[in-house]
């Protein structure tokens, strides 16, 4: 009951006032640390790495994809306005800071990527530190994507099942065969060494700087 | 930084001591706020007295917040603090028995060993069920492992249930603290008033 005379109202006030003040402000601060910490097994990251466990090729991501792997959660980790450019089907993107704080699913598969593949192996250290095992990044980042999966290049000496199957995954995804070996990419350093407008310059080194991170 | 114990402050046996420490002193206070008295609490299931509500949010309130701003304040890592996993259906089944035997008996585990240290005999009779229970349960744990250990997913809290975060789901539980200590005096109240009018003096 109640009626209990060893209540004490001004304690009980105290207490409440505390309670909506340190909820209040919870509600304000957002994360419970300022600096996200994690802690990492050095020996075993470093046999996971050396065993290459660590990556995934964009023909397996595909595989995975199509085969809608149990927990899969696909993280691309470019800025916003090329992710809406494009990206894989079905990634969720996310950038480099959030990745200390967005809560995670330790039951989950992660696969990270981003425009190289350096970024997404960076990020997977991070994911490793906050405590996720099944973290793998895409090793050839979105170019590999866009190589292996959207316009892969078939051997003519290739097997007909073999053929099969790259056209297969390429359609899946929208993409398009071509029978071949693959036309070599322009340079990098053709923007660079030769610009074409001043005022290109700065954006486009900043652009190469990023170029396979 | 806390906790101590992870960061190495103490070792294995001071541990121990501290937890007879911190087990006594959550005993005595469980005791002198009226926890041991069986009748108090299966006052909860008939909404006549609802302090093992107001305890547990209050004691919810204090450890979140307390965690929450110490981890903020960098004095503690909570990256460091033991997170129960989490198993859906078992939990589910286990928290039913849970609430049949509490509902039954009056008491909780803890407040069971309360009860006995006190002297009362219901307080024993349900301690040693609970062993018993407990030695069932282990004997018998090959057939149920595979439920037990089923739906599991791991460490999971109500920020990544939720995608929220921390601080918001701390205000959001503050709130709901708040509305139930408010219904549950509410509560108390109504029950306190004689159900019909006493009869009039001759």
């Amino acid at each position: 009951m109640t009626t209990d005379n060893r209540r004490a109202p001004g304690i009980e006030r105290a207490l409440l006032v505390a309670a909506i003040v340190g909820g209040a402000l919870a509600v304000i601060a957002g994360a419970p640390a300022r600096a996200t910490r994690g802690s990492v097994d050095v020996r075993r990251l470093a046999l996971i790495v050396e065993q290459e466990e660590d990556h995934v090729t964009a023909v397996e991501l595909a595989n995975w994809i199509r085969d809608d792997h149990k927990g899969l959660r696909v993280l691309d980790i470019r800025p916003d306005s090329e992710f809406k450019e494009f990206h894989v089907p079905g990634a969720k993107n996310v950038q480099l800071p959030e990745i200390a704080r967005m809560p995670l699913d330790s039951t989950a598969t992660y696969v990270l990527y981003s425009e190289g593949g350096t970024h997404a192996a960076q990020a997977w250290f991070l994911l490793q530190a906050r405590g996720i095992e099944n973290v793998y990044f895409l090793r050839g980042g979105l170019y590999e994507w866009l190589e292996q999966v959207m316009n892969p290049h078939i051997d003519p000496k290739a097997s007909q099942a073999e053929r099969d199957s790259v056209r297969a995954l390429a359609r899946w995804f929208g993409g398009k065969v071509q029978i071949g070996t693959p036309t070599p990419a322009p340079s990098v350093l053709d923007g660079v060494l030769t610009p074409r407008a001043p005022n290109a310059t700065r954006e486009s080194i900043r652009r190469i700087r990023r170029r396979a991170c | 930084m806390a906790p101590f114990y992870e960061f190495g402050r103490f070792g294995d046996s001071a541990s121990l001591v501290v937890a007879v420490l911190l087990g006594i002193a959550f005993g005595w206070f469980l005791e002198r706020g009226g926890m041991g008295n069986a009748r108090k609490l299966a006052g909860q299931f008939y909404f006549t007295d609802l302090s093992v509500l107001k305890l547990m949010f209050s004691a919810i309130l204090t450890a979140m917040l307390g965690l929450f701003w110490l981890s903020w304040a960098g004095l503690l890592d909570l990256s460091r603090v033991y997170v129960p996993e989490t198993f859906v259906a078992p939990q589910l089944v286990g928290g039913l028995i849970f609430g049949v035997g509490f509902a039954t008996g009056g008491l909780c585990p803890g407040t069971s060993c309360v009860a006995a240290a006190t002297g009362r005999r219901d307080g024993i009779a349900l301690v040693l069920g609970m062993l018993a229970g407990v030695f069932v349960f282990g004997e018998a744990f090959p057939f149920i492992e595979t439920f037990a250990e089923s739906t599991a997913r791991g460490a999971w809290t109500l920020p990544d249930a939720f995608g929220l975060s921390h601080g918001t789901v701390i205000g959001m539980i503050v709130a709901a603290a708040l509305g139930a200590f408010a219904g549950a005096e509410w509560l108390e109240r109504r029950a306190e008033r004689p159900a019909a009018p006493p009869e009039p003096a001759r």
